[in-house]
């Protein structure tokens, strides 16, 4: 039995319950946190997220199916918290897409939990450059370290258009990094 | 060198893949990090959330207080009687006003007829018709009585004493005796 199976397991038992999420808080808090702050941008959003990430996968455990794996359904619970979040926060502040594109750069460099030299903030404006698609594609393998079967269930796009969208990504970071 | 630099990092961008911790890799290629020791404490802070859900949930259980408890197969006897005895009372009370209110219209009608008859009739005519009504109804009533009681009086004489003597025998043999 896998640990997710494991962890799965313990999680659905009321009196290992509270065990096994502390197991789950060391396994994948630290990963959740950076899918999540990819997307929110700075630190005390990405803490706000995390949060409700794990209270929202601790109450809804129960009704997890296991059709897709534990890892996936958390990576796609963080992610729907994420567009919540920027969703109720953008219809605040902005009315554009560009505004947001352009105002979450600002707040990321401005952030106190990001020192980036030159070559950092470069990718990073490259990176927000990218269609909504691409950004989260690139993110997700080249930064989350998951596979493209993976990133498809979480995001509910085909693996070949994932696989379009990352290598488009790449070769325009690596043309456009060193200009 | 510059140059040199520059294509060997180019080379390796991007192709270094996923090294050393996740948020030394983001730190790496993003320049993002997180607070000294942030983890540790972000994991606290959601076990207590999570406990205070919990406690919460908990308390919203307690919350729902049985009022009474009845076995589920006679609930809805129960419910069916109580329906049944509401509907009888309120059908029988508005049964009930339904006849009192007949009765009261036909006794009104009747009497405001009455009343309204005896205006249009002649005082003499009424005065022979109460004289008739005394001789008839009273008088004569009056007399048939008296006489009813006198007859009884006089019939009481006539019993035999012998009669009386045995009928206090049997009583008095009855009561002592058996």
């Amino acid at each position: 039995m896998s640990i997710d199976a494991e962890l799965v397991k313990k999680l659905k038992d009321s009196s290992l319950k509270d065990t096994a999420f502390s197991e789950l808080l060391d396994v994948y808090q630290e990963r959740l946190y950076w899918h999540i702050r990819k997307i929110v941008t700075t630190h005390e959003n990405a803490d706000d997220v995390l949060q409700n990430t794990f209270i929202r996968i601790y109450k809804s455990i129960h009704s997890f199916q296991e059709k897709s794996s534990l890892h996936t359904w958390m990576y796609r619970i963080a992610y729907n918290e994420s567009i919540r979040f920027i969703d109720k926060n953008n219809k605040k502040n902005f009315d554009h897409i560009e505004e947001v594109s352009d105002s979450n750069l600002e707040v990321l460099f401005e952030d106190d939990y990001f020192d980036g030299d030159e070559i950092q903030k470069k990718l990073t404006k490259i990176i927000s450059l990218f269609t909504e698609k691409q950004k989260r594609v690139f993110q997700m393998k080249y930064f989350d370290n998951l596979s493209f079967r993976k990133i498809s269930e979480i995001l509910e796009i085909s693996e070949s258009t994932l696989k379009s969208s990352y290598y488009t990504a790449v070769k325009i970071i690596e043309e456009k990094i060193f200009l | 060198m510059e140059e040199i630099t520059k294509n060997n990092y180019k080379k390796s961008f991007l192709k270094e893949g996923f090294k050393g911790g996740i948020s030394k890799h983001h730190k790496k290629y993003l320049g993002t990090n997180v607070p000294e020791g942030y983890f540790v404490k972000s994991k606290i802070s959601i076990l207590e959330k999570t406990n205070k859900e919990i406690k919460i949930e908990s308390s919203k259980g307690t919350k729902k207080q049985l009022v009474f408890w009845i076995q589920p197969h006679f609930k809805y006897i129960a419910a069916a009687s109580l329906v049944f005895i509401l509907s009888l009372t309120v059908w029988l009370q508005n049964k009930n006003l339904d006849v009192l209110k007949e009765n009261d219209i036909e006794l009104f009608s009747f009497s405001d007829d009455v009343l309204i008859n005896s205006l249009w009739i002649d005082d003499a005519d009424l005065e022979s018709f109460a004289e008739v009504i005394i001789i008839n109804e009273i008088l004569i009533k009056a007399t048939i009585f008296e006489q009813k009681i006198d007859d009884l009086f006089l019939n009481s004489l006539f019993v035999e004493d012998s009669l009386i003597d045995n009928y206090t025998n049997d009583g008095f043999i009855e009561t002592f005796i058996l």
